[in-house]
């Protein structure tokens, strides 16, 4: 029976069947069309490259660089998007042709093949992507634990210089672009619409789009490593003219994040026009849970900066394939340039991915404590703070870098400002534990993590803030303990804790408590002894990103190597528990939290247009502890609304 | 908030704050200090591991106390008291932080300060980094170039630095400075080293497949002997030309990757020069003009077995009475067994 299945909401039955007969189905969107449209538009990219190249008497006409660049990197995927059905709505409307009438047939997953498919319903989009970057997140911890077993002895013992080069470069590249920032964007997409009061995002069409890009980015950065010469090995930086000269695998690097940044701020743009036209009446902006906060100061961010990743990765794209000189400096390029271009996004990009998480821990920290959230406003206007400074940092990447000696001061300043606003979040969440009613359980566990971890990536931002400091300990060991403190410690434990919160809502059923606990423990520990040692051989001099090392670290590496196989291990117990969990754990209830938001006033999972009448806010979302308060009415409360509405006419 | 707590809270951030600060004391956290730059760097590192030091035992004996005394029994359904903010706390934890980052940044735009300026008249060496390997010239001492960095102690050094193909990063951990070489751009560095001896020379900017083992040696030396050592290599360049010769061999480090017998060199990255009579006859030049073409220009012929761009281009830098005392030490016929090599 269908309705058994766990994630079929009750009220909803399965449509009527969709197939077209015979092999008209290879006509429909899905998978059957997939082949043949991505042939289709490859043979359509190799046709534009030769039949320009021939017409123009260009030596070779077969070029492959440039046949790669445009049929395999871009039309093939686009070929992929009109396969799987991401246009079929917009080439009819433009064409005009009849639309398909809207019979909610893509809304909602009564089967597993449902994830596999162009689907509007945000609640499945965000399922697609949180699966999908965790995907994404295993492949890139592999490669790791790769670097790991290489590092392991000073001297090369498994992997020549090129592939090393590539490990790690794949590695982060897969980490920041498929797994931190879109994990954010896949939870957000399945809370921020229920936490408004709204029934999906504003543009579901769009939406689904932007998560069909991420398969394609994440499957091209992994395929460079199939590339003739090797995968990109310049870095995740993708510093020029290094990134120009390397091997064609950079190619895959320049468009892989093509692909993925256009995701992003499509999600971004959705996020935005969401947030802002579709709140629940009386949801006002100081009424909003922080995660909806963070999400929006996020898009804005998201929407500023990721064009110049876009231009800085396609500027070293025509360096290379059209022989432009952007950073090449003997034909008047300029090399800084692509450091200046790229940080300008890459710094925000580090909130990109700490803002989200700052929300799911605002959450988590206040319905686990049972208080409100301590100073609700600031933690508000803090997020902005950051949002503004975000801008004006971007150069503390670059103070060995030969830029102008003037900016570095200045720089430092607005870097080292950035603690005040993060200062007061941490603050403010150790003040609402105080007195609170702890209960530690898995989400709460991951939270409390991420604000001790997060603490000292923050604290040792601060050396590397400090000029002279960043000049003895940039570019070592030093900077890979930082980022992976603020990235792992950080986002990857804001994002677990995400995980776990939403997980009974997602689902509607209940993960194993016993395993999320140990999954946090083991992760915890394996985490520390893997990257705190990382600080100390950075300050004594350990340079990052090379295969091979001064033997005076061999200890050490030694026991950072065992120690990330540990880290490795633990995610098999998360892996494991959510599987098995969502296959045949428990029922959840609607709110096994007790929490105020709006996404858990409805059944687990949620309605197919998550409210079946449209819930009326009264008050903050945090009201814990507070007699009598709500943040929210919904179905059933009528008459509450109606004896308001009469006592303020009064 | 009742003074129990605060004594705990109090008691807890002392424990932990100890616990931290003897991390911090008896592990041997900086390399040697081996210039004055390193120890202005490392006054930054305490001033902040001090500040930071307070802030981590603070949030610490917060996060351990609320664990323990504010969990909630399992049968406990009960909420926290509804506690909003407290505008005091609220500008504290602003304006204290503000004002600790700002004596970071005092202490460190100082620092900086002191260390982008040199005390007395600094000598002058240029830094040329390349794939994968680093080579110095003397500026004061006539262009003498050495693939060693050799500096007298106690003497402010200039360094200016060039790259010939990718970004790469010159730095000696024990003397702190760091800087990139930037291809298109000269960048400079301050060092005064304090202390006689060996240190490594490493990049750290990744700048391709071989930048793990782009290592060079600095070696600081009593001013006496680095006088010593500057004589007897003008010397050897001044000396007769095949002297002269062989000292440029050794000092662009030829040897590291060519064979040449005359030389006691035997690697095999490079052709071998033993053989080069033989060599010129594949574009068919003249002996001397081709070795000196080779060397300036080196991918105008490639022997065949070896790829183009193996060998750097940067020889063309070469001073010319350098250069051609390098000609005429490699093409000189008094290197008695290259004729019976060339049997082979």
């Amino acid at each position: 029976m269908r309705t058994e299945e766990p994630w079929v909401s009750s009220t909803e039955l399965s449509p009527a069947g969709r197939k077209a007969p015979g092999w008209r189905r290879a006509l429909a969107p899905g998978w059957l069309r997939v082949p043949w449209m991505t042939a289709l538009f490859f043979g359509i990219g190799l046709g534009i490259v030769v039949g320009i190249r021939a017409l123009a008497g260009w030596d070779p006409v077969w070029d492959w660089r440039a046949i790669t660049t445009v049929a395999t990197l871009t039309t093939a995927p686009i070929g992929f998007l009109a396969g799987i059905g991401a246009f079929d709505y917009w080439v009819r409307y433009a064409i005009g042709s009849p639309t398909a009438p809207e019979d909610h047939s893509s809304h909602g997953a009564y089967s597993w093949r449902d994830y596999f498919r162009v689907n509007t319903d945000h609640k499945v989009i965000g399922i697609q992507y949180v699966s999908t970057t965790i995907f994404f997140f295993l492949a890139g911890g592999l490669l790791a634990m790769m670097v790991r077993a290489e590092l392991a002895q000073p001297g090369t013992q498994f992997f020549d210089s090129q592939t090393y080069n590539g490990l790690f470069s794949v590695h982060a590249s897969l980490m920041i672009f498929l797994f931190v920032i879109p994990a954010f964007a896949g939870l957000a997409n399945y809370v921020i619409p229920l936490m408004i009061g709204a029934p999906d995002m504003a543009f579901p069409r769009l939406n689904a789009l932007s998560f069909w890009l991420l398969p394609i980015a994440g499957i091209m950065m992994l395929s460079s490593f199939l590339v003739p010469g090797g995968a990109f090995g310049a870095g995740w930086t993708g510093y020029a003219p290094l990134s120009v000269v390397g091997t064609d695998g950079n190619i895959f690097f320049n468009m892989g994040v093509q692909w993925a940044g256009a995701s992003s701020i499509m999600t971004a743009l959705n996020f935005l026009v969401t947030i802002i036209t579709m709140r629940a009446p009386g949801m006002t902006f100081w009424r909003m849970p922080l995660l909806v906060w963070a999400n929006f100061t996020t898009s804005l961010l998201v929407v500023v900066a990721t064009p110049f990743i876009a231009g800085s990765q396609f500027f070293v794209l025509f360096d290379r394939v059209m022989h432009t000189n952007f950073f090449l400096p003997g034909d008047g390029g300029y090399t800084l340039a692509y450091q200046h271009i790229f940080w300008f996004y890459s710094h925000p990009a580090v909130y990109i991915m700490m803002l989200p998480g700052f929300g799911i821990a605002s959450e988590v920290i206040s319905v686990m404590a049972r208080k409100p959230i301590f100073g609700y406003r600031l933690m508000a206007l803090s997020l902005m703070a950051i949002l503004v400074l975000g801008f004006s940092v971007w150069a503390h990447h670059m103070f060995v870098s030969g830029m102008a000696t003037y900016l570095r001061v200045p720089m430092m300043i607005t870097t080292l400002l950035i603690a005040v606003p993060t200062g007061i979040k941490v603050f403010s969440w150790l003040a609402t534990l105080w007195e609170g009613k702890l209960n530690l359980s898995t989400p709460m566990l991951w939270a409390l993590g991420f604000v001790s971890m997060f603490v000292i990536g923050g604290l040792s931002g601060i050396y590397l803030g400090a000029v002279p400091i960043d000049i003895a300990v940039s570019d070592t060991y030093f900077v890979v303990a930082h980022i992976h403190y603020v990235l792992l410690g950080g986002s990857l434990f804001t994002i677990f804790a995400g995980i776990y919160y939403w997980f009974p809502k997602m689902t509607g059923r209940q993960y194993s408590e016993r395993l999320g606990k140990t999954h946090f423990w083991l992760t915890f520990v394996g985490f520390n002894l893997t990257f705190f040692p990382m600080h100390l051989i950075g300050v004594q001099g350990m340079p990052r990103r090379v295969a091979d090392y001064d033997p005076q670290f061999g200890d050490w590496n030694l026991f950072i190597s065992i120690s990330s196989f540990l880290l490795g291990a633990s995610f098999i117990v998360f892996v494991y528990n959510m599987i098995v969990s969502w296959a045949r754990g428990p029922a959840a209830e609607a709110n096994p939290w007790r929490a105020m938001t709006l996404e858990w006033q409805v059944s687990s999972p949620p309605p197919i247009f998550n409210f079946d009448e449209i819930p009326q806010v009264v008050g903050n979302p945090y009201e814990y502890g507070v007699p009598g308060a709500r943040h929210a009415l919904l179905n059933g409360d009528q008459a509450a609304v109606e004896e308001r509405e009469r006592v303020r006419a009064r | 908030m009742r003074r129990g707590a605060i004594l705990s809270l109090v008691a807890i951030g002392l424990i932990v704050g100890a616990a931290v600060t003897a991390v911090a004391v008896l592990v041997d956290w900086l390399p040697e200090q081996a210039s004055k730059e390193r120890e202005r760097i490392d006054f930054v590192f305490w001033f902040t591991t001090a500040i930071c030091i307070a802030i981590f035992a603070l949030v610490a004996a917060v996060m351990l106390y609320a664990v323990v005394k504010f969990r909630a029994r399992p049968d406990d359904d009960s909420d926290g008291r509804p506690i909003h903010g407290h505008t005091g706390l609220e500008i504290a934890w602003t304006a204290v932080p503000a004002v600790l980052v700002t004596g970071i940044a005092i202490v460190s735009t100082v620092a900086l300060a002191q260390n982008d300026r040199s005390s007395g008249t600094p000598m002058s060496i240029e830094v040329t980094a390349r794939q994968f390997a680093w080579s110095f010239k003397y500026l004061d001492e006539q262009d003498l170039t050495s693939t060693t960095l050799r500096l007298p102690v106690d003497q402010p050094v200039k360094l200016t630095l060039k790259a010939s193909d990718v970004i790469h990063s010159f730095w000696v951990k024990e003397f702190g400075q760091k800087q990139d070489a930037v291809p298109g751009m000269v960048t400079t560095l301050r060092i005064t080293p304090t202390k006689v001896g060996r240190f490594s020379v490493i990049c750290t900017e990744l700048c391709g497949l071989g930048h793990a083992f782009m290592r060079s040696k600095a070696v600081v030396m009593e001013r006496a002997q680095y006088e010593q050592w500057i004589s007897e290599q003008r010397q050897a360049l001044n000396g007769s030309p095949g002297q002269a010769g062989k000292a440029v061999f050794a000092q662009n480090s030829c040897g590291g990757c060519h064979t040449f017998t005359p030389a006691g060199s035997k690697s095999e990255v490079g052709p071998n020069l033993d053989r080069l009579a033989a060599q010129a006859k594949g574009p068919g030049q003249p002996l001397e003009q081709f070795v000196r073409e080779s060397i300036v220009k080196p991918d105008a012929y490639v022997e065949r077995g070896f790829s183009a761009d193996l060998m750097p281009e940067t020889y063309d830098q070469l001073p010319k009475d350098q250069l051609d005392a390098l000609v005429q030490y490699l093409t000189s016929p008094a290197s008695p067994k290259k004729s019976k090599k060339e049997g082979r």
